[in-house]
């Protein structure tokens, strides 16, 4: 079996490293035929362009407004070495660019935008939700019928497609100044503040909706494991009341089981 | 051995993309089959699902997936084939398709079908998990010939005497994909004729029509233009000599209005027609 690992490896290391004619596709091209037009190298490089060129092309699908604030050149050119240097570990293509927000904060000729990463996690979040498990309504009727003794062990859940995002720029405005179907004024003032976002869909609908300091608060522990008991504690200073049904007819809360 | 779909499978259909649902489900198009790529639809659940619940109510459908990985020296990606199974038995396909090639190293994926050496080795590997795989799916699968751009110095038999040994080992069918053949032929100088006569007849259970792009030294698959002239003679010597085999037509990059790819199976199923 060791033949076909080798040339396996070999051929995966000449596609990612670095330089064009580094050492894995120098040693890879030994195993491979030249031909009338093309080097051994020459028929390698095909594959190499042609997997960066998919896996490239995957971002600019997933990160369609990233791509629009720096412009197609910029944005390829940094998708590809992101591309080469964070591997696909998923035969399903839609799982793949996760970390791209991670790596974009961490990108400095890209420093210039400082709202871009949180503008890539929420196209992220988008790009999972759209792609999520569908949702029934909460059932009310079930937690009404939870005995008073039990209700400190009840843990909500959020819909399966929902992420929380929270962010020190107007993120959900820039998104939506960058869409085809805008109409409006393009400019954003990004004093405008902070945003705390969820990010789901509801039924076939895709929703990014904002939230106030007391849904963003009850989410995120609700997100975190909280239980009831934890959420109702004085110190959390959440009005629990009306917070709660506000947030199961927004949908936002899709569920409950009770711990053991 | 299959467990799926009796649907049948005929004449000239074509690969289901996500911007042709209104086309296809508004206007009750008139095409025979559909296939649908296996990994566009892995998520849990929303519009894709959805959509394609509408379609394989009203037409047969088969799977083509390029995930396997079947000729990797990765271990077998279990979860993969488990949401493979599992939308299988969602949407009954009549039959799963997957490539002859590999796709990751190391569990890291290329997404890119890549060719094997095709030696000994490779083959008893490659058909020791198509094995696996067939045992674990409940059902024959059809292994598709890839386009290729290198070939390796050690082997020691052609991709076409390969693709016999392994329907002798593993009893898989065949997805004969004509303009692969003919792309692979081109850039690697065998005679696509010489290929297509030593199939196994009566194995060949589908054919895939699309578009290559010439570039200066080589021709790339890259199912993003009509079905270029030599092909479709290709096509006209295969059908004469496999029979009226179920015909797809595929378009992945720069897809055009639905009309064209209807015109395009048109094409195909006059040929069909005319030979059968």
């Amino acid at each position: 079996m060791t033949d076909l690992r080798e040339l396996q490896h070999l051929f995966r290391d000449a596609v990612f490293e670095e330089t064009s004619d580094g050492p894995a596709l120098q040693a890879f091209s030994k195993l491979i035929n030249d031909s009338a037009g093309l080097s051994a190298a020459g028929h390698l490089r095909i594959y190499r362009g042609a997997i960066l060129g998919t896996l490239t092309r995957a971002l600019g699908n997933i990160y369609p407004v990233c791509k629009r604030l720096l412009g197609d050149q910029f944005f390829d050119g940094m998708a590809r070495i992101h591309a080469r240097n964070t591997p696909s570990q998923s035969a399903d293509l839609a799982n793949y660019g996760g970390e791209f927000g991670d790596f974009i904060a961490s990108f400095e000729p890209a420093a210039t935008l400082p709202y871009l990463a949180d503008v890539a996690r929420l196209e992220w979040h988008w790009h999972r939700a759209f792609h999520a498990a569908d949702e029934a309504a909460m059932d009310l009727a079930a937690l009404n019928n939870v005995p008073l003794a039990d209700t400190g062990r009840i843990a909500f859940r959020l819909p399966a497609s929902a992420r929380l995002l929270d962010s020190n720029f107007p993120v959900q405005k820039i998104w939506q100044v960058n869409q085809d179907d805008w109409q409006g004024d393009q400019d954003v003032n990004l004093d405008e503040g902070d945003a705390s976002l969820i990010i789901w869909r509801k039924q076939y609908g895709m929703r990014i909706d904002e939230l106030d300091s007391q849904e963003s608060q009850l989410l995120g522990a609700i997100d975190n494991g909280a239980l009831f008991n934890e959420l109702s504690q004085p110190d959390m200073g959440l009005e629990l009341d009306t917070l709660l049904p506000r947030c199961y007819q927004q949908g936002w809360i899709a569920g409950f089981t009770l711990d053991a | 051995m299959s467990r799926f779909s009796q649907a049948t499978i005929a004449g000239a259909g074509i690969g289901l993309r996500s911007t042709h649902y209104q086309d296809i489900l508004n206007d009750k198009a008139a095409v025979p089959w559909f296939e649908v790529l296996s990994e566009n639809y892995f998520g849990d659940g929303g519009l894709p699902l959805h959509y394609l619940e509408q379609v394989r109510s009203d037409y047969p459908v088969t799977l083509h997936g390029v995930g396997m990985s079947l000729g990797s020296t990765d271990p077998l990606d279990f979860s993969y084939l488990a949401r493979l199974k599992q939308l299988a038995e969602q949407i009954e396909p009549a039959w799963i398709s997957d490539h002859l090639a590999w796709i990751s190293a190391g569990n890291r994926y290329v997404h890119d079908l890549l060719p094997l050496p095709y030696t000994e080795e490779a083959l008893n590997h490659f058909a020791e998990r198509l094995l696996q795989v067939q045992d674990f799916l409940g059902c024959r699968l059809l292994i598709e010939n890839p386009s290729s751009y290198l070939s390796y110095r050690k082997t020691d038999m052609t991709e076409w005497e390969f693709l016999q040994e392994l329907v002798d080992k593993t009893d898989c069918d065949i997805l004969f994909d004509v303009n692969n053949v003919y792309v692979s032929g081109t850039n690697h100088g065998f005679d696509p004729i010489e290929y297509l006569h030593a199939l196994p007849v009566g194995r060949v259970k589908e054919i895939h029509l699309a578009g290559y792009q010439k570039h200066d030294n080589y021709l790339f698959d890259t199912h993003g233009f009509r079905v270029h002239p030599p092909v479709w003679e290709l096509y006209r010597a295969t059908i004469e000599h496999l029979g009226p085999v179920p015909t797809l037509i595929e378009w992945d990059n720069d897809i055009p209005p639905f009309e064209k790819l209807v015109d395009e199976a048109g094409m195909a199923q006059k040929v069909l027609d005319e030979i059968a």
